[in-house]
């Protein structure tokens, strides 16, 4: 008898049901009778005949039951009646139903959709072929630096590392003016070596890759390689794209092929828009990024050799060094080193990767304690049922059922509210998610950061993030479904018959409901406090004077096309470009720097004073640079303390000079003598500069940050820049005045590559965003898990109420007053409030210190922080005691006496 | 209970009903009341194992069922051997003669010693 043949037979009983219920009946009905007549003929009176033969039949019911349990599919049709009578009991109880569905939807939507976001950034590594023997390579000056790579010093490693290296891909980031039907758009795409895309094993999913023959004679290919996601946004997926000709600078490139969509270019998180051969990069550009040492901008990764480890590789890298060291090439700092890093380790960048961990995790562990909140209200909520349903279970019992059906019965239920929670709260994911892929975060040069890899939402939501929704609803709802199964079927028969339906205190289920109240309360008072740290931390910020900008200003940043043309010519077209916006309607002072202060790229200078020693350890001091015109400190709104700024006077051919920030003449000539000092610089190619100036401070690299020394030069005196932010303050409106600056700008020079065109409180925006985004995620976050504690609370107090409803009607037909009633039935939630907000507050104190490197200008033990969050929470939980209880003291008493 | 009246042993319910239905059809008081008769009262089969079990050997198609009308003109379930159900029946006979021949010679040489 095969097993599949009874399982079909099984399956087929369940759709014939009813008539082999009846076939049994009949049967039965048949076989008593039967005996009854056979009592009968024995001579027995009818009566006695009847009782006799039902005797002897035994429980009727019971042979029901047996026989039944034989033609039915018994498991699969238990679970099926077990999920109808849930959904029943469920449907019975609209109210908390909703309750318990809408927490776990917030819980586990909130936890799905930064689980999402959280694993497309930080756990999604590229599809490369055998990772495990890929490592990143940078620079370092000490410890701890992990810089990008200069093309030249690549060519020098890829030499001395033939034998350790199977090969070696470098990617730069490179910005192309994309002119598609008449509108030019700067985008950001990448260069890489003609050997990278083999060497990762990235598979273009149509067309070909970038080849080495691709990567040849500079200039020489004008081929183009699309991101997935370009792909889709500018050429709307055409499956004949590959041959087409893309228009960037003045250039036509053929298009090749298309980037698989999960390839995510050399920094992960930032997809590139395209991919040209690195031949091609100064092309694009319109600057030389290859040929100079000291310029780091290649991100590279390098396949061991088989056989070779990380640590013989790492040897060959640093006899390179030592190599470089020793015969000093022009660009090359002296001891300098290359680090390794296995490719699988890195998200993003070393150097940032630990920030963004810890973020993550944060974000992680804010979410989790949503979702506990989210599960303990379900959990209340399913303890609450449970004495409910005491007396229920016992009569069950009584008849027979067998505890672990009845377990199993509550267990489904719980897993049905678990499924429904997690129903809703995919829903709720996919809108946040939504939300999250719209906030259109200020980043610079028209960065997009590819969370959804150009394919929207579907992929982030893949099987693993479903998996995750699914088991954490189901999880959680079996879970905390345990604890009343247990509780609940435990319980003595006799006691839980006679207590009655209400009225029984239940001291087991209530300190449970009690104790959970109190972690909710406590939970989302670290949430309140969390949040409270961040928000301070945003407020300070936007407090912060960087120093510049403070005035309605536009930026237009560029790139300076100067390989094109003499270095007098560049001059002279950025002199036109300066007076051309100082000219405009609206314009107040104009000014250019390079580069710009709070962006992601800064320069620095290294200087010796006559009469002055280095610190230990180094020949020479060292501080930031910047390059701009006399016309810059007006523009940006700062002061010049004293001397002069830069004028027509300052030529290639006359002396050179520096301005120079107050905290560095503080340093260097804290009695005030600066103007007319001398920097001597060791580099060959840079002059020594003359003390002209001193300007205010400001804020380079962060907001917030310490006075830095820095060291203004012209323009005018020194090689053409590669770029440059120009500030044009205004009476007007920043926004509109920076597209009329592209106009202004390409008219006189067509070749200008627009970076962005902004305001200064975008720019300013951007460097406020990690705080930003800390303090609004956290706050939205605390702010559901205070909904969901004050759910908690409105719950068990209304739960309480209802069990006290006789005692209340005692006491107002004995004259209580309806607001002394209230108070009392509040009075219980308000105490676990207080408990649960002292744990609270203890447990914020030693949290706050965790956040510590992730807050700005608040310390961990903040006032602010620490009182209003309290206070919120202790209003929206007082209002959640008092709402049900001050009901049940407007009910009628009578109404009351006779519930039950 | 009665001590001389002894519950059908386990195992030997389906031999039996199988055995009571090898003559003719019958329904199920009739399979009780044949094997009470035939055991001489000694086997009474309880209700709660007779039809799960018959329920439980037509899941196993070793019978089938029909309504058909009693001698006194009653609707009744009559059950009938299946071939296989037959086949089985000549399978798990043999099979017992064999297991209680040897029980009994191991029993009476016991009972000499």
């Amino acid at each position: 008898m095969g097993a599949i043949a009874d399982v079909l037979r099984r399956l087929r009983a369940l759709v014939h049901r009813r008539e082999l219920e009846e076939r049994l009946d009949d049967e039965i009905r048949f076989h008593v009778e039967q005996q009854i007549e056979k009592n009968q003929r024995a001579g027995m009176a009818p009566a006695e005949a009847r009782r006799q033969a039902l005797i002897r039949f035994g429980g009727v019911e019971q042979v029901r039951e047996q026989t039944r349990d034989q033609f039915r599919a018994a498991p699969l049709e238990h679970l099926a009646r077990d999920v109808r009578y849930g959904l029943r009991s469920l449907r019975r109880h609209p109210g908390f139903t909703a309750m318990a569905v809408l927490s776990l939807a917030i819980g586990i939507g909130a936890n799905t959709a930064i689980f999402g976001v959280a694993y497309a950034v930080l756990f999604r590594q590229s599809p490369l072929a055998d990772p495990g023997t890929l490592v990143n390579i940078y620079e370092a000056e000490s410890v701890g630096q992990f810089n990008p790579m200069s093309y030249p010093n690549i060519e020098d490693l890829r030499r001395g590392t033939t034998q350790v290296f199977s090969g070696i891909a470098a990617s730069a980031f490179a910005v192309a003016q994309i002119d598609r039907a008449g509108t030019a758009a700067t985008v950001m795409g990448e260069a890489v070596t003609g050997g990278a895309f083999a060497l990762l094993g990235v598979e273009p999913q149509l067309g070909r890759a970038i080849q080495p023959q691709d990567d040849v004679s500079r200039g020489g290919h004008p081929v183009v390689v699309l991101s997935h996601g370009y792909w889709q946004r500018a050429f709307g997926g055409d499956p004949h794209v590959v041959g087409r000709t893309l228009k960037m600078g003045r250039r036509g490139y053929t298009i090749i092929g298309v980037a698989p969509a999960d390839y995510r270019g050399g920094l992960p998180a930032v997809t590139p828009a395209f991919f040209v051969p690195m031949a091609m990069l100064n092309d694009v550009m319109g600057i030389d990024m290859l040929d100079r040492r000291f310029n780091h901008s290649m991100l590279v990764k390098a396949r061991l050799a088989p056989g070779v480890t990380r640590v013989e590789a790492a040897h060959a890298a640093s006899l390179v060094a030592a190599a470089l060291t020793a015969t000093r090439p022009e660009g090359w700092i002296p001891g300098e080193r290359f680090e390794l890093v296995p490719t699988s380790e890195v998200q993003v960048v070393p150097g940032v990767d630990p920030l963004l961990r810890a973020a993550a995790w944060l974000l992680i562990a804010v979410v989790g304690l949503v979702l506990l909140l989210a599960c303990t209200n379900l959990a209340s909520f399913l303890v609450a049922r449970a004495v409910d349903r005491g007396q229920e279970i016992a009569v069950r019992r009584a008849l027979g059922a067998s505890r672990g059906a009845l377990a199993r019965q509550v267990l489904v239920e719980s897993a049905l509210l678990g499924l429904g929670g997690a129903a809703a709260g995919l829903v709720l994911a996919f809108a946040l998610l939504a939300l999250l892929l719209s906030i259109d975060l200020p980043l610079p040069y028209g960065m997009r950061l590819d969370l959804h890899l150009g394919l929207g939402w579907t992929t982030l939501l893949d099987w693993r993030v479903l998996a995750f929704t699914t088991g954490a609803g189901v999880m959680a709802g079996m879970a905390l479904g345990l604890v009343p199964a247990i509780h609940g079927t435990r319980a003595d028969l006799g006691s839980a018959l006679k207590s009655g339906s209400k009225g029984s205190d239940a001291p087991g289920p209530l300190r449970w409901r009690n104790a959970m109240v109190v972690a909710q309360i406590a939970m989302s008072l670290v949430l309140l406090v969390g949040a409270g740290l961040f928000l301070r931390s945003w407020q300070q910020t936007l407090a912060v004077d960087p120093g510049f900008g403070r005035a309605p200003t536009s930026v237009l940043s560029v790139i300076m096309p100067a390989t094109r043309s003499a270095p007098d010519a560049a001059l002279q077209r950025t002199r036109r470009l300066l007076e051309r916006f100082r000219t405009l309607p609206g314009a107040r002072a104009a000014g250019l720097i390079w580069p710009l202060p709070l962006e992601l790229s800064s320069s620095q200078t290294d200087f010796t004073i006559d009469g002055r020693r280095p610190p230990p350890g180094r020949e020479t001091f060292r501080a930031s640079r910047a390059t701009v015109d006399g016309g810059y400190f007006d523009a940006a709104g700062m002061t010049l303390v004293t001397g002069r700024t830069f004028n027509d006077g300052d030529r290639s051919d006359s002396q050179p000079v520096a301005i120079i920030s107050q905290a560095m003449a503080r340093r260097y000539w804290p009695d005030g003598d600066s103007l007319g000092r001398i920097l001597r610089r060791p580099d060959p190619a840079e002059a020594d500069l003359m003390v002209v100036g001193v300007v205010s401070d400001v804020n380079v690299r962060s907001l917030g940050e310490a006075p830095r020394d820095v060291v203004y030069q012209s323009y005018t005196q020194g090689p053409p820049l590669p770029g440059a932010s120009f500030l044009v303050r205004t009476a007007g409106d920043p926004a509109r005045l920076a597209l009329t600056l592209v106009g202004a700008g390409q008219e006189i020079d067509p070749d200008l590559r627009v970076m962005q065109a902004m305001t200064m409180a975008q720019h300013l925006a951007t460097s406020r965003l990690p705080s930003q985004i800390g303090a609004f995620l956290l706050a939205a976050f605390a702010v559901l898990g205070m909904a969901l504690a004050a759910i908690g609370v409105y719950g068990t107090v209304r739960y309480t109420v209802a069990m006290r409803t006789r005692e209340v009607g005692i006491r107002m037909a004995l004259g209580a007053d309806a607001a002394g009633v209230a108070r009392l039935l509040a009075s219980r939630g308000l105490r676990l409030v207080l408990v649960g907000g002292a744990i609270g507050v203890a447990v914020s104190l030693v949290a706050a210190r965790l956040l510590a490197t992730l807050l700005f200008g608040v310390g961990t033990f903040d006032p602010v922080a620490l009182t209003g969050a309290p206070i919120v929470l202790g209003l929206a939980a007082c209002l959640a005691a008092y709402l049900p209880a001050r009901r049940a003291s407007r009910a009628n008493p009578l109404a009351a006496l006779r519930a039950d | 209970m009665n001590k001389d009246r002894s519950d059908v042993l386990q195992g030997t319910l389906d031999m039996l009903v199988l055995r009571a239905l090898q003559l003719e059809p019958m329904h199920g008081w009739g399979i009780a009341e044949r094997i009470e008769q035939w055991s001489e009262r000694v086997l009474q089969l309880g209700q709660g194992t007779l039809y799960p079990g018959l329920y439980r050997l037509e899941r196993q198609n070793f019978i089938r069922s029909e309504w058909r009308i009693t001698d006194n003109n009653r609707r009744a379930r009559y059950y009938s051997l299946t071939a296989s159900g037959r086949r089985y029946l000549n399978e798990s006979l043999a099979q017992w003669r064999r297991v209680s021949r040897a029980i009994n010679l191991v029993l009476d040489v016991t009972a000499v010693s």
